[in-house]
């Protein structure tokens, strides 16, 4: 039996200033949870159950099209971006575009919701009834935005694509889905995914290795040394954690995200290629985009201070570029400072010694006045400074 | 996840946390802190006073069983602890577990439902939740819905 799915990403507040079920403008169904985005998820499932062919409709600005590729897609398969008011005349004639194909059953999915549905169980679920649509609802009875049609009944599909899935031309008896379901309609649910799979909760599991119970590692992530990790944890590839950083309480870091030195992450999700500044306290919050949504104060927020809340350049060249220029501008600092730092220690010890005429005369306080060739000091000359930054 | 064959040491904390208890508890765990790769437990299921002397205790023994490649999991809180560590934000460095049982199992196996809870309020799980391993007896036993 041919079987296809049509996933939807978005669909509802098209055009609004601020979008539903998104993140800075990116849909939350696009986003990374634990090393995999929810649509990469539902996708790998679907063909887990024997769906042959997905075709993917996304409805998102041109802004977040960086973040809206999709791994899991292979070639036979369709991703379409499309804003707007085409979004649900294009989902109609990808429907058509299956049945046209041969296809006898098309899964749509809209997301919105995550859920773990038993596909198998809800195509049974729809020949036992012989319904032409069948839709599937949580255990309270609410929809899912998950719907099984056959090609067959193609006024039936029509109706539903131009309702927005709000409406079925034949009433039926809706499936049940059992299995873990998040609506995904706000930060605080993105991070209720991710703290459920780190928990094994759902099947959501962290993309990486487990180097220690509960801590996974995404490939080519750096954890310095002197940072601590709490179990659950995780970090995902090309991540990095400096010095004296603390990661704890189920805080996910996802892949080209850093985290810098001194900086304490607890409860929270940085989302890729965000960066989180030096000596920060970041807790039960969603940090990405330039913007943080605190989930117990139920508040965004936009941050443009970089040295608060910033962004790694998206592609690889201007990243190796930054941390090439970082480097340049690193050494000749670090030069300048090993250099300045031996002149004073030497015009310390100059002014340690006593003179010839200091000696003559004890009374003569030596170090009164700062030396004159040592130019303006940062502190008084009688004191000495043991350690202006900890152990480092 | 490979296992471990390590042995796990707990220890468990006197009833009184203060600074003349806390320096004869350092001096008795200290050899076990800085052995190779420790892994410790600290029972806390006892204490009913603990200051900031007691704390820092608790600080300097992960610092050493970590400077020594191994950690330092606390268990068993009791409620004036649990108070104490929210207080001096000291908890969010340790793997809290609910007793030492666990706390010992998860040096060999991450154990996500013995862990103590770290949401927020209004941060529950989405339901339904069900086991994800419906075969597994001891799993069904500790119940992963919230």
């Amino acid at each position: 039996m041919d079987i296809r799915a049509i996933l939807l990403i978005g669909g509802i507040g098209a055009g609004e200033q601020t979008r539903p079920e998104s993140f800075g403008a990116v849909p939350l169904a696009c986003l990374d949870v634990l090393g995999m985005s929810p649509e990469e998820r539902v996708i790998s499932r679907l063909r887990h159950f024997g769906v042959s062919v997905c075709s993917v409709i996304c409805d998102a600005p041109a802004t977040a099209e960086p973040f809206l590729k999709c791994a899991a897609l292979d070639s036979g398969d369709q991703h379409l971006h499309v804003d707007g008011e085409q979004f649900w005349r294009s989902a109609e004639e990808t429907f058509h575009q299956c049945a046209e194909d041969g296809a006898e059953i098309v899964i749509v999915i809209r997301m919105g919701p995550y859920v773990e549905a038993d596909y198998e169980e809800i195509i049974q679920h729809h020949f036992d009834r012989r319904n032409s649509v069948t839709q599937a609802v949580d255990a309270d009875g609410a929809s899912l935005d998950l719907f099984v049609l056959s090609t067959s009944a193609r006024s039936d599909a029509a109706e539903l694509f131009q309702s927005r899935l709000q409406h079925m031309r034949h009433e039926s008896e809706a499936f049940p889905v059992s299995g873990y379901v998040n609506r995904l309609q706000k930060a605080a649910d993105l991070r209720r995914l991710a703290t459920d799979g780190l928990l094994g909760r759902n099947e959501v599991k962290p993309q990486g290795k487990e180097v220690k119970p509960g801590i996974w590692l995404g490939p080519a992530a750096r954890v310095h040394r002197k940072a601590r990790v709490v179990a659950p944890a995780y970090i995902g590839p090309h991540a990095h954690v400096r010095a004296s950083a603390l990661i704890t309480r189920g805080t996910v870091i996802e892949h080209h995200a850093e985290v810098d030195c001194g900086t304490v992450v607890e409860n929270t999700t940085l989302l890729p290629f965000s960066c989180l500044g030096a000596g920060l306290d970041a807790m039960h919050c969603v940090v990405g985009f330039r913007r943080l949504a605190h989930l117990v104060r139920d508040v965004e927020v936009e941050i443009h201070d970089g040295k608060l809340v910033g962004m790694v350049p998206l592609s690889p060249v201007s990243r190796l570029a930054g941390s090439t220029a970082a480097l340049f501008a690193f050494l000749p600092r670090e030069l300048y400072r090993g250099v300045r730092a031996s002149f004073g220690r030497k015009a310390r010890k100059r002014t340690a010694e006593p003179s010839e005429e200091a000696k003559t005369s004890p009374e003569t306080p030596v170090l009164e006045e700062p030396l004159s060739n040592s130019g303006p000091s940062e502190f008084p000359p009688n004191l000495a400074v043991m350690r202006r930054y900890g152990d480092h | 996840m490979e296992t471990t064959s390590r042995p796990v040491v707990v220890k468990r904390m006197p009833e009184k946390m203060n600074l003349k208890q806390a320096r004869k508890f350092l001096q008795e765990v200290q050899p076990f802190v800085n052995s190779d790769r420790p892994q410790i437990v600290f029972d806390m299921s006892q204490v009913r006073h603990i200051d900031a002397a007691g704390v820092d205790v608790l600080l300097q023994c992960m610092r050493a069983a970590v400077k020594h490649d191994g950690d330092l999991k606390l268990a068993a809180l009791s409620p004036q602890s649990a108070v104490v560590l929210e207080l001096t934000r000291t908890g969010r460095l340790f793997e809290i577990y609910d007793n030492s049982t666990a706390a010992v199992k998860s040096f060999s196996s991450f154990l996500p439902n013995a862990m103590r809870q770290f949401e927020p309020h209004g941060m529950q799980a989405a339901a339904p939740v069900q086991p994800i391993s419906v075969n597994n007896e001891d799993q069904q036993g500790s119940g992963l819905a919230a």
